[in-house]
């Protein structure tokens, strides 16, 4: 059975390159976020195998959404994106539970490599 | 009676420690991770099994001491599980027992089927409700180390770490971490992390796991050689261990850390021929090292607590079966010193103990020992306050030995009179003990001090008592030495067997016959040349002369040398068989320049001399 993911980013080109990442490597999108309120929803609806989470977004930012999806699920595997220069923030993310990060621009190799090490867990 | 005073003050004083346990274990149970407290009750344990064990009572002895290694354990830990507590309490009430029994003139009933019950590690047990650490912590294991190394172009490396450090601590519990967590979080951090991890995963296991980061361009496990040679034990060494404090391992940990940075800033040097950075890198260096070898020395070091109570349970043994009164103080007891010098020492200070209270103490007295530090020695004293050595009835012997002649019996100070019962054929003398007011086996005491490098000083007042000093160095591998030179070759004097070093002109070189002397302070000291010694050509007149102020066989003599080098602090290698055969050489070092250089030991030398 393939594997499920839902894509949290605000930006739709971001969406639509992780998307075709994901697609091609076997992946099932289960769904698509703009925002932290609306992954939270989505986490709960669905509940993938794991989230890839923008850390910058309008309204509820990624951090917080990861907080509150691992609050109702502690073993929910979130990797968060970030662009480069954003340490400070990938380090809080990590700290608040996020299993792995990303930092863009990023390569599809390396976004399979950092997912299917944590599925494989 | 003495005995029946001890039996109660002991019933009392184990008592109380008992009461004191219990209060403390009840205590833990609502804050198990109270380091006082833990640390109070090890304390506990420990008083009562020293009481017992001075009292003969084996049994209580024998339980009180499993509890202290058990709460060592939690000492460790730095906390105590519920289930813990409950058996410590019930090894309290199995104490309770004992004390009855030993109040009622019972034998002690065993506690071998006890400890038989009881776990024999600790495991961070976690109590239900608390589920945060489900990982069995062994203790005894103190984990295996790992080393990482990030790719240079992986963005965010802290974060990488953190990561990393997560995932470790799926595997098992991480122990420490440099940088740590918090340090990672700060952020700015170098390319590695070093990891010290409690787990029951493989080796290999987690360096499979851990290869599927590619973002990592190395994974090594430092210290297994280390940790296979612990597993096989060889012969014979099962006792050489040392209890080391967590902290100092923090030390370790922390040193490693930075001289593997210190590894990769000179590797980059080298790499970038940047010979600029050089000076600083070899500093740094430096500077690891120096605190390495410290923190080392600090490893090898323990007190004299367990000696000084091994001193005083003999001094109570021997009081109760000569019917004397006899107090017994000891001072400074945390003094530490180097391992092998306080396992050397302790025959000997029984010895000197055992004199003091066979000889010296007639009916009634005070015995004591007293440690203190003087610079880069420890000063150990064992004094008591008995009849004295008859200064008179030494020197008579010492004539019918043929020790003295009539001229020395008559000028020799009593400072120099005393050492001589430290003479192998002078001690061995029938009735000695008695006629002297010292006791036999001297000449063993000295030779197991100067075995250390350290130097054995007697000092006796009739009528006032008898005081005996050792001066001993703080370590046996790293030691000061003085350097000399003869004949062009470069030999090294432990710094404890010189008394001063000096340069005199040769028109204070007096003769008294065939032998030359020297003015050296108030005394008149004969003046040996350590070519002669050696058997070395003689050399060219010296102007000035330079001279080592030293002891030999008792006595302070100047040693007339080629040249003063100067004082080094060096590691001493014991030579290997069959060099260590060797009279006069106590083991070797290498000098900054590579020379190998010599440690003389004269008084093997001299001993030969007289031998033949």
């Amino acid at each position: 059975m393939s594997k499920r993911v839902l894509i949290v980013d605000d930006a739709l080109f971001m969406r639509t390159m992780l998307r075709d990442i994901f697609v091609e490597a076997g992946w099932q999108i289960v769904a698509e976020a703009e925002n932290g309120e609306q992954a939270i929803t989505e986490y709960h609806t669905h509940l993938p195998d794991l989230v890839s989470m923008d850390i910058v977004m309008p309204g509820l930012g990624g951090i917080d959404a990861l907080k509150k999806i691992l609050n109702n699920d502690p073993d929910a595997r979130i990797v968060v994106c970030s662009a480069l220069g954003q340490k400070n923030l990938i380090l809080e993310a990590i700290n608040a539970g996020a299993k792995d990060f990303i930092v863009k621009p990023f390569q599809s190799a390396q976004v399979l490599e950092v997912v299917e090490r944590l599925i494989a867990k | 009676m003495a005995a029946s005073k001890f039996k109660e003050m002991f019933l009392t004083e184990a008592a109380e420690h008992l009461q004191k346990m219990v209060d403390i274990l009840v205590q833990l149970d609502s804050d198990p991770e109270d380091r006082e407290g833990i640390d109070a009750l090890f304390r506990e344990a420990h008083s009562i099994k020293g009481m017992a064990a001075t009292m003969e009572h084996h049994q209580m002895a024998k339980l009180a001491h499993h509890l202290e290694d058990r709460l060592d354990d939690c000492r460790q830990l730095g906390r105590i599980s519920g289930v813990e507590i409950d058996r410590l309490l019930d090894a309290a009430d199995v104490l309770e027992l004992l004390l009855d029994d030993i109040r009622n003139e019972q034998p002690e009933r065993s506690v071998e089927s006890f400890i038989a019950t009881l776990p024999k590690t600790i495991e961070a047990e976690v109590d239900t409700g608390e589920g945060e650490k489900s990982v069995d912590l062994a203790v005894n294991g103190c984990g295996q180390l790992i080393e990482l190394r990030l790719r240079e172009t992986v963005a965010a490396p802290e974060a990488r770490f953190l990561v990393l450090l997560k995932r470790l601590a799926d595997f098992g519990t991480i122990l420490e971490s440099t940088p740590s967590a918090d340090d990672l979080m700060q952020g700015g951090c170098s390319n590695q992390l070093l990891v010290r991890l409690d787990s029951d995963m493989a080796q290999d296991e987690i360096h499979r796991e851990l290869l599927k980061y590619t973002e990592l361009q190395e994974v090594s496990f430092p210290d297994n050689a280390e940790k296979e040679k612990a597993k096989r034990p060889e012969k014979g060494t099962k006792d050489k261990t040392v209890r080391v404090s967590t902290e100092l391992l923090d030390h370790f940990i922390n040193l490693t850390g930075e001289l593997i940075t210190n590894r990769n800033q000179l590797q980059n040097i080298l790499k970038e021929r940047n010979w600029k950075e050089l000076e600083d890198g070899i500093g740094q260096l430096a500077r690891l090292v120096k605190n390495l070898h410290h923190q080392v020395l600090q490893v090898r070091m323990v007190s004299l607590e367990g000696l000084a109570g091994r001193l005083s349970r003999t001094v109570h043994d021997l009081s109760r079966r000569h019917g004397k009164e006899i107090i017994f103080q000891v001072d400074g007891a945390d003094i530490e010193l180097d391992r092998a010098i306080v396992e050397e020492l302790t025959a000997p200070l029984v010895h000197m103990v055992r004199n003091a209270v066979d000889h010296g103490i007639e009916q009634s007295g005070t015995i004591s020992v007293k440690a203190w530090r003087e610079r880069a020695q420890v000063l150990v004293q064992v004094a008591d306050d008995g009849r004295g050595m008859d200064a008179e009835k030494i020197r008579q012997q010492a004539l019918e030995k043929g020790l003295l002649n009539a001229v020395q019996a008559k000028t020799i100070r009593d400072y120099d009179l005393f050492q001589l019962i430290c003479q192998p054929g002078f001690s061995t003398a029938t009735g000695m003990g008695e006629t002297s007011g010292r006791g036999v086996g001297m000449d063993v005491v000295k030779t197991a001090v100067e075995q250390v490098g350290g130097i054995l000083l007697i000092d006796s007042i009739p009528g006032e008592g008898t005081k005996i000093t050792l001066k001993l160095p703080l370590s046996l591998a790293i030691i000061r030495v003085l350097i000399v030179e003869c004949d062009g070759t470069r030999m090294a004097m432990p710094i404890t067997r010189v008394v001063q070093s000096v340069e005199i002109a040769p028109d204070e070189v007096q003769s008294s016959g065939k032998q030359l002397m020297v003015h050296y302070q108030d005394e008149m000291l004969p003046m040996l040349s350590l070519r002669k010694i050696l058997k070395l050509p003689q050399g060219a007149p010296l102007d000035p002369i330079p001279l080592v102020i030293t002891e030999l066989m008792g006595r302070k003599v100047g040693l007339v040398v080629d040249r003063l080098v100067g004082q080094r602090e060096v590691f001493v290698q014991r030579l290997p068989a069959p060099f260590d055969q060797i009279r006069g050489c106590s083991g070797g070092t290498i000098l900054g320049d590579g020379e190998i250089v010599f440690l003389l030991d004269l008084q093997s030398l001299f001993e030969r001399r007289r031998e033949k």
